[in-house]
């Protein structure tokens, strides 16, 4: 298959710009509010991301690639709001670490543009990706590579410094192995033979590995404490279920069943009930300065933003504990107000919209439930740490796609990247126009 | 000089703010022409490609009539697939014509009488070019660009 022939991508090259002019401000005003003066010295960070952000592109242009433009400068505009975000909030070590993390992810981004050479092979070996998920998923219970960090075991390390939170790559994985299994198995599952009433009754078997699929996530994400990605998993899979069959008893089902499942995790697990206690009454006089001290210290931040912002360097977001992984968005928002925080979030909302229409052009089921699992990544990660730092949810340790500081998730969000703009590179070539 | 800083830091952050709303209104432009292509699109007839019916017989399907391929495309004599080829050579599923990583397939379902294609019966999935030919019992269609 030829794809060497180059393919100008003006839209995406005029989106960058935008992008290089967000991380030059965003970096002048932070280094320059905490130095109080401006001076040339940090610039290696911005002038390497920019340079990593115009070798995608041409490295995109050089390929041929005809599909999506918005996607990477979406990307790596939150990428570069990030940049600035660690530079503001954590040590200067983690600025150059985020950095690193940034040059893997391209090469990530890179890596899942070549291989495989045809997506259907994500579809052929599916249980193959189901076995591998699962395995990743367990990692981190293993003795030896497995780590615990804050109290959650979702680490494996290699060496002392060197760590990746496998669950990340998992969420991948297991759309992957949904898209496939419910693409075969849709009109079983959406037209099945018997029902009583509302409720579709599928022949179990077809049901079944799913169900294991889902079980066994359920279970390991209770050993490993990380209440986050359970939702996640969780949020992902009904969507696609509904996506797939358009039943939506499966979804209501599911969701009841989370609400049980929740309600027995509170009875018996003494970390779920520390979060939904501290979610209910975080100003409590026993809490306020213990467990429930980072997200008190959140609502004041969002509070002290206004609708304006403090500016962007001349906020007190340090004030929370963690800001940098978990807190990013009050911390944005603090700096930036009310407007800025809007912002994100449509920024967010473009990149899930875009990858749905994407899902809605692609030529075959299995790509059409793909680009949409993918987009619900992104989508349902954004939900559950934008609302469990403005404490509508009970805060649940998840990334913000793209700006929270953390090596494996970025990586894991520009592989979905890359695939979204693979799907709508197949798209774009099927129809054979624009 | 401490005055003219602040001035400038301000000036900084509130063009930091400016552009990412800039950023954030170029984004939604351009989601918003890729949904209006999509309209554009979705007003086109059905079809990314053709198979034209070169040679058929009395009570098949009309000569030059142009049947609309999808990504995957179903060929046989029941009423159930997408292509349906009323030759009493042909089987209830005979071929399945399909799209993937850039190019046209095609293969047979496990016929009786077997899929021909420019004039070679076929054992395999095998890679399809515009023009080529195939044939199912007394019916010829040639794959053509939409």
């Amino acid at each position: 298959m030829l794809r060497t022939k180059a393919a100008a991508r003006f839209e995406e090259l005029r989106l960058l710009v935008f992008v290089a002019g967000l991380l030059v401000l965003g970096y002048v005003a932070v280094v320059a509010s905490a130095a109080a003066t401006f001076n040339a010295t940090p610039v290696v960070v911005p002038i390497t991301f920019l340079g990593l952000a115009l070798g995608l592109h041409l490295f995109l242009v050089a390929r041929g690639v005809r599909g999506d433009q918005l996607l990477l400068p979406l990307a790596l505009g939150l990428t570069a709001i990030g940049l600035v975000e660690v530079q503001r909030l954590a040590p200067e070590r983690l600025a150059l670490q985020q950095l690193t993390w940034c040059a893997l992810a391209a090469a990530a981004f890179v890596g899942a543009m070549l291989l495989p050479r045809d997506l259907s092979v994500l579809q052929r070996y599916k249980y193959t990706w189901a076995l591998l998920g699962l395995l990743l998923l367990i990692s981190p219970l293993l003795p030896g590579i497995g780590r615990e960090i804050n109290g959650a075991r979702i680490w494996i390390g290699v060496g002392g410094v060197f760590q990746f939170q496998p669950s990340e790559a998992v969420k991948i994985l297991l759309v992957v192995f949904f898209a496939a299994y419910l693409d075969e198995h849709r009109e079983m599952l959406s037209a099945p033979p018997r029902r009583f009433g509302p409720v579709p009754v599928p022949p179990v078997p077809y049901l079944l590995p799913i169900l294991a699929m889902w079980a066994i996530a359920m279970v390991v994400m209770v050993f490993e404490k990380d209440l986050g990605a359970t939702l996640l998993f969780f949020g992902i899979f009904l969507a696609m279920l509904y996506v797939a069959t358009g039943e939506a008893f499966y979804t209501l089902f599911g969701a009841a069943m989370l609400v049980a499942g929740g309600f027995v995790a509170y009875q018996v697990f003494g970390h779920v009930q520390a979060r939904v206690d501290t979610w209910l009454a975080p100003f409590a006089e026993e809490t306020r300065f213990g467990p429930s001290f980072q997200l008190v210290q959140g609502l004041f931040a969002f509070a002290n933003g206004g609708l304006f912002g403090a500016g962007l360097g001349n906020g007190m977001p340090e004030r929370i504990p963690v800001v940098w992984s978990d807190f990013v968005f009050a911390a944005f928002t603090e700096e930036t107000g009310f407007l800025g925080g809007l912002a994100l979030l449509a920024l967010y909302l473009v990149f899930v919209y875009r990858g749905m229409l994407i899902a809605v052009r692609a030529p075959t089921q299995f790509l059409q439930l793909l680009a949409a699992g993918l987009s619900f990544i992104v989508a349902f990660q954004t939900l559950v740490i934008v609302a469990g730092n403005a404490k509508l949810i009970p805060l649940t340790g998840v990334t913000l796609p793209f700006v929270s500081y953390g090596g494996s998730s970025l990586l894991t969000n520009f592989l979905l990247t890359a695939l979204l703009i693979r799907i709508s590179d197949v798209t774009a070539r099927v129809r054979g126009g624009a | 000089m401490e005055i003219t800083f602040t001035v400038l830091l301000w000036a900084v952050r509130i063009a930091f703010l400016v552009l990412l709303y800039v950023f954030l209104i170029r984004a939604f432009s351009g989601l918003w022409r890729a949904m209006r292509t999509e309209e554009a699109v979705a007003a086109r007839p059905a079809g990314i490609a053709f198979l034209v019916v070169q040679r058929t017989h009395r009570g098949g399907p009309r000569s030059g009539d142009r049947l609309p391929l999808r990504a995957v495309t179903s060929l046989g004599r029941d009423a159930g697939n997408d292509v349906v080829v009323n030759d009493e050579a042909a089987s209830a599923k005979h071929a399945v014509v399909s799209f993937a990583d850039g190019e046209w397939w095609i293969e047979d379902a496990g016929s009786t009488n077997g899929t021909v294609v420019n004039g070679t019966k076929i054992w395999q999935r095998e890679r399809m070019h515009y023009g080529d030919e195939i044939q199912i019992g007394r019916i010829g269609l040639r794959l053509e660009q939409a």
